[in-house]
Order: C-alpha cells, then structure tokens, then sequence
C-alpha cells in the first residue's frame, strides 16, 4: 500500500529522518513508535505530501510522491498532530467541507459524513461551533475529518495525546475498529497503547529505524533471553546448589526467603531455556518447584534498550523537539 | 476549490470582519458620493467617488487578504487543504476568488450608486462611462488583492501580513510621485541599477554559498551599468523610469477616470493578478521543500 525507500529528510541541513525505508501493507495496523525527536511528524507528513523528501521516493498505492500527488492523496485521511479544524464552523459545517474538499460526491456528502460523526460519537455535538468544544471533541472531530471519502489509509498523528483516560481507551477502541476496513497508521510515544492497537510495530529513533515487526516477533527478534524467574520449597543454600549444578547455568541470586520458600533469579551463559533441566534438578534435591517462568521481553524493554543507547548521548539535542 | 471558495466567503461573513470592511468600503463611496455627485449634480461618478476615495483600498484590501494564508499557517489548518487531493493552484484560485467576491459586495453597491445616477437625469454615456470605471476599479482591487495574498503567504502572523501589504500598497500608490523623484538625473539611476545589482549579486552569492561568483556577478554587472551609462545614459534613465512606473498600481485607473476604455490597463492588472498568484502557489510549493 504505501513503500517508503531511502527516504531522507533534512531542516535546514539537520536531518530528521535519514535513508529510512519500510513497506506498509494492506489492512494492518501499524504503529510508529518513538522518543519525541524520532522523525514519526515527519515522516507522517511526508507519506501525506505535505512535506516534500530531501531525497529518497514514496509510493502510495502505486502513486510516487510528488509526481501524482493528487491521486496518492485521495487514498488517504490523514490527522495531523494538531487537528486542522476552523473554530469558527460548526462540526456539520466543517464536515461538510471536509467531504466537499475530499472530492465525495453531493449525493454522497450528507450520508458519509453522518456515518463518519455517528463511527466517532459525534452525532450530538454537529449543530455546535468548534471553537466551543473539549479538547477530547476536538480530536474526534479531526479523526471523523480523517474519514470522509473512504480513504485506503488512515493516518493518525498522536491521536491520544492529552485525552483523559476514558477517551483514551475509546479512541484505541476506534483504531481497533477502523483497522477492520482500511489501513492505519498511527504515531504514538506510548507503548502500552501500541502493543494494544497494533499488529505491526516500526520502531523509530533519531530518524533511523531500529527495529520492524509484529510485537511478538520483535520479542524474539532481542534473540533468546536465558533468564528465569522460580520460586521453590527449600533453604536458599540447598536451592542455589541444585541450581548451579545445572549444566549452562551462569548465575543464581536470591529474590526473597520466607516461609520456607526461595524465590530467585537465574541466567543461563547462552540464553538457553533451561526450565527443564532446573525443575529437574530441583526436584532431584528435594525442592519442590512452586512457580517457573522465563522472562519475555516487553515492548517497554525492546523500546528502551534500541532507543535509550542513542539517546544518552544525545540528549541535548533532544529539546530541540520534531519540527523545525 | 469551489469547496475553499465556498468556506473562505462564509468565514468573511461568520465573524465581523466581512461585514464590517464591506460597511467601510461602502460608507467611504457613498460619503463622497452625496459630498461631490449629488450636492454639486456631478455625473462623473469614476472621478469624484472612485478615484478620490481609492486610497481606501490601502486599509482595505491588506486587512481583507491578511487572513488568506497567514491564520491557515497559524493554525496548521493549512495541512487539510494541502492534504487533500486539490491542487496548490486550486486553493490559491479558491481563496482569491472568494475574496475577490468579498470586495464584489461594495462594487455592486457603487453600482447602485451609479444606476442612481441615471435616474436623476444622467445620460447615457455617463452611464456607461461610470461602469467602465467600476470595472476598472475592481480589477485594480483584485490585482492588490493578489499581491496581498502573496504577502499573507510569507508570513503565520496576520498583523505583519497586513502590514507588509499596506506597506506594499502605499508605496505602489506614491510611486508616481517617487518616479518624477529619481526623472531628475540620471546618476540616481545609476545608483538604483548599482544597488539593484549588489543586491542580485549578494542573494546569488548566499544561494550559491560561493563568495566568488557573487564578486564575479557584481563586477560584470557593474561593467555592463557603467558601459551603459557613459555611452548611452538616456537609456537607463528610461528604463529606470518604466520599471518604476510599471510599479504604480494605481497609475493605469486614471485612464478609466479620465473617460477612455483601455485595454492596456485591464490587461495591466489582469496580468499583476496573475503573476501574484503564480508567486503564491509557487511560494507554497517550495515551503514543502524546506
């Protein structure tokens, strides 16, 4: 649907997105996650022909960008990070308009942009000024806008950001929702928003692209971890010498002791499953094993440990913020 | 671009603004028009309303063409337009359009005006002679118009964009005055070229960040003016002169008032018009690129 290669951009010299590449396809979600800084506006920005590439080419649905931009442009609705609404109409106006300058069809323009208020909890609010409305109104007001003309893609910049948590979680219902029909991307620094929402993740730092996949998949991809958390029957010192008996094993350390139960952390060399050899040899001494769990990477650790090296180093740079 | 048309009208009419340059426009005719047409039962309407109130088209159409582009960039609600699939020429006709329809309104009041006229006891050729003038005078208002969209485009801040077009309007407004100014001699076009070439040669210079072509630049182009002016100093003279009054916005209306149709001045302002607009779409394209 959308392919991105090579793509660069420069402010004046200071590139915000270098040599970047990505495919998007049909009927995912994807998530574009990142530090403040990271390039998401932009590249956001970019794929909506807003900003033209320093160099490198973006293909909507078979329509390089800038050469048919008007036909890459039909295919998408797109919410900046601030909603582009007039506060002086009212949401039906603006609406309205939305539909007229997306090209839909006179016919067509009462009945879609009905069903865009109604999909976004509009309908009671559309005979009231914009200027009026609440922050949260606002923004559904910029994401109805996003829907007239059945764009293939969706994009949304930060949709959730300063949203109070029920319209948070109404909003994240609404993406679930729209990724059924069309294709969405949407930007966010929040994690646990993307690993809600998305069935694929692009992770972004510093105008790079750290790491692409499904949240699963960029779990495995940090390779095998080799850490296990158990809690077992026993004393401390008869748990951690079956333990490190076990073949593999690099370090044993206590988590707590009370009531005659062990809790503690162990690391293999190679980052090798070693649950089975552990339960085994546990029990051959004994302990009986009350609980054993290997540790999973979360998207939080996937995020920090690609994102967080960089960022140490540069973190001066990082209130000069993603545009300009 | 109907769609922007459409929207940018109703916005005019939404809030005070429209209505209240209308009033303005229309109060400022109709004052002069009882002043000078009915108390003295004069019927040129084109000289002693239009032509004497038309410098209140400096007020009007930078405050009426402030908003076009600087509030859309102030707002960010200039990423809708350039999302959506409408061409940057399509918003810029649009937004034009609308305002040139804004200013239609106190037109068409004039008009009535005019038609007035007739009633009381105007002939004919007055009559039309009046419209001819009418149209003038729009066309001279929709060519300032587009230069202060063009300004509106350069800037996010309203008060400077209006600033920057009353600027720009009252200095085409004084230019027949500054012309006769620079007529005196021909070493002050001298000195206009030579600053004129600097200039040029000091943006090629930046733009090409070589220091070397920008000196390479002046000094030929200080040769040629130099040339020019020991050989030939009538010329540059001359062509000082007509780039100057190429400037005067206001100039070509007064053929109008003074009775004759011209074509050249309908095409003099059709032209400025267009080639404001074609600076403002490029304008909005090249802010993508940077």
């Amino acid at each position: 649907m959308i392919e991105v290669s090579h793509l660069t951009r420069e402010y004046s010299g200071r590139p915000a997105v270098s040599d970047l590449s990505f495919t998007v396809e049909d009927g995912q979600v994807y998530g574009l996650l990142g530090p403040n800084g990271a390039g998401k506006s932009t590249i956001m920005n970019i794929i909506t022909g807003y900003l033209a590439a320093t160099s490198g080419t973006v293909t909507v649905d078979g329509h390089p960008l800038p050469e048919e931009a008007d036909a890459a442009k039909a295919c998408i609705g797109y919410l900046p990070e601030t909603p582009p609404l007039y506060p002086e109409m009212t949401v039906q106006e603006y609406l309205t308009f939305a539909a007229e300058l997306k090209g839909v069809k006179r016919a067509e323009r009462t009945a879609q942009v009905e069903k865009a208020a109604r999909r976004t909890g509009l309908t009671e609010v559309m005979p009231r000024l914009i200027r009026n409305l609440s922050k949260g109104y606002r923004q559904r007001v910029g994401i109805a806008q996003a829907l007239l003309g059945h764009p293939k893609v969706i994009i949304l910049d930060e949709p959730t950001v300063g949203l109070d948590p029920a319209q948070v979680i109404e909003i994240r219902r609404l993406i679930r929702e729209l990724g059924q029909g069309h294709t969405v991307i949407f930007s966010s620094h929040i994690l646990s928003e993307v690993q809600a929402v998305c069935t694929r993740v692009l992770i972004l730092s510093h105008g790079h692209l750290v790491a692409e996949g499904t949240p699963q998949e960029l779990s495995a991809q940090l390779g095998p971890h080799g850490v296990l958390h158990a809690t077992a029957l026993g004393s401390w010192s008869a748990v951690a010498a079956a333990v490190r008996r076990v073949k593999g094993i690099q370090s044993v350390e206590m988590e707590s002791e009370e009531n005659g139960e062990v809790a503690f952390t162990a690391r293999s060399a190679s980052g090798e499953d070693l649950r089975a050899a552990v339960s085994q040899a546990l029990a051959a001494a004994g302990c009986a094993v009350l609980n054993l769990t290997a540790e999973t990477l979360s998207l939080e650790d996937i995020f920090l440990e690609l994102t967080e090296p960089e960022e140490a180093e540069t973190d001066n740079q990082e209130t000069t913020g993603e545009e300009e | 671009m109907t769609a922007i048309l459409k929207r940018e009208f109703r916005s005019s009419f939404s809030g005070m603004m429209g209505w209240l340059l209308t009033a303005f426009l229309t109060a400022a005719s109709a004052l002069y028009f009882f002043a000078n047409n009915l108390s003295f039962g004069l019927t040129d309407f084109g000289y002693y309303t239009l032509y004497q109130t038309v410098f209140v088209l400096l007020v009007y159409v930078p405050v009426l063409a402030m908003r076009s582009f600087a509030e859309e960039k102030h707002s960010r609600t200039d990423q809708l337009l350039l999302t959506s699939p409408v061409s940057v020429w399509g918003i810029v006709l649009g937004k034009y359009l609308a305002m040139c329809a804004v200013f239609a309104l106190p037109c068409l009041a004039d008009g009535v005006l005019i038609v007035v006229l007739r009633a009381l006891g105007s002939t004919n050729t007055a009559l039309l002679s009046n419209f001819s003038s009418l149209l003038c005078y729009y066309l001279l208002g929709c060519a300032a118009i587009a230069i202060c969209e063009f300004l509106s485009s350069l800037t996010e801040n309203q008060i400077i964009a209006a600033v920057l077009g009353f600027g720009a309007l009252l200095l085409t407004y004084l230019m027949p005055g500054l012309q006769s100014l620079f007529n005196a001699g021909s070493v002050v076009a001298l000195v206009a070229f030579t600053v004129l070439a600097a200039a040029a040669s000091l943006g090629a210079g930046l733009r090409s960040r070589s220091f070397t072509l920008g000196c390479f630049l002046f000094a030929a182009l200080a040769v040629g003016i130099a040339v020019l002016f020991t050989v030939r100093s009538a010329w540059l003279t001359e062509a000082f002169s007509s780039v100057l009054g190429a400037l005067a916005l206001f100039s070509p209306f007064e053929d109008f008032v003074n009775g004759s149709f011209s074509i050249p001045a309908l095409v003099y302002y059709i032209s400025a018009a267009g080639l404001f607009l074609f600076f403002t779409a490029q304008g909005i394209e090249k802010r993508r690129w940077n």
